[in-house]
């Protein structure tokens, strides 16, 4: 008989780690305060493990776990995000009242631009050129500009 | 009361941290290329965790196959940190990965 509980967890681990990547993007893009969602994802996370404690078994005990802990890890998460837009290392959202202030902040690194939506050249980029990048929607040429290093 | 989830919530977020480690090492080495790899090892491992009797090994297996699952969706965006001087970028010429010719032909996959 096939046992399934290592199947479950690498599920719940895999998205775990899928919702720690894209989701915390997504959240902290739309979020005018990061305040609110790292709250309801420690509070969340908190909660997955205490339930953990008193599940009916290991799987379910398991499963809540790796979610719970990983959802409190993305409370900081959502924090080094902002920190990753700031430096330019992830796109800001120009909508987002934070993120336009960030853009619009003199000197700013912050840019609307996907830095790694692009292939590999197996060459270090110099961030000026921007003649490898290919956003997958259309960017204003001004965008390029705002690019600095 | 059962402490059994929780420990396997810490290895699971050791496990992800550890992911973090190769993967930077592995691109840093080897090269994005070599991403089908650390898939079917991945994959070998969660298939295995089916054949395991005891829950706790196969809930140890398995997380650490999805572990290297999602490492693997990992090194082409790596590759791209490393381009762009986020991380240490490796000049040398990459060793080509077995049935690096075959691996060219599917599109490295990333979340």
């Amino acid at each position: 008989m096939l046992q399934f509980a290592g199947f479950w967890m690498a599920l719940a681990t895999f998205c775990g780690i899928w919702w720690g990547h894209v989701g915390v993007r997504w959240l902290e893009a739309r979020s005018p305060r990061i305040g609110p969602p790292m709250i309801v994802l420690s509070v969340l996370g908190i909660a997955l493990n205490i339930y953990s404690l008193f599940a009916p078994n290991l799987t379910i005990a398991g499963i809540a776990s790796i979610i719970g802990i990983t959802l409190l890890w993305d409370a900081f998460e959502v924090y080094r995000q902002t920190q990753r837009v700031a430096h330019g290392h992830a796109p800001a959202n120009p909508r987002n009242p934070r993120h336009a202030a960030l853009l619009a902040r003199p000197g700013t690194h912050a840019t609307s631009v996907d830095l790694l939506d692009r292939e590999p050249t197996g060459e270090p980029v110099v961030i000026e050129n921007m003649a490898p990048f290919r956003p997958k929607k259309k960017v204003e040429a001004r965008e390029y500009h705002e690019v600095q290093v | 009361m059962t402490w059994g989830g929780i420990a396997l919530g810490l290895f699971s977020f050791g496990i992800i941290g550890f992911g973090f480690y190769w993967v930077i090492r592995m691109e840093y080495f080897l090269g994005y290329a070599w991403w089908p790899y650390p898939m079917a090892l991945g994959i070998l491992m969660v298939v295995g965790s089916l054949f395991v009797p005891d829950p706790g090994w196969s809930a140890l297996l398995g997380i650490t196959g999805g572990s290297f699952v999602w490492g693997a969706t990992e090194l082409k965006e790596q590759a791209v940190r490393a381009e762009l001087g986020w991380f240490r970028f490796n000049p040398n010429p990459k060793p080509r990965p077995p049935f690096y010719k075959l691996i060219k032909k599917i599109p490295p996959p990333h979340l």
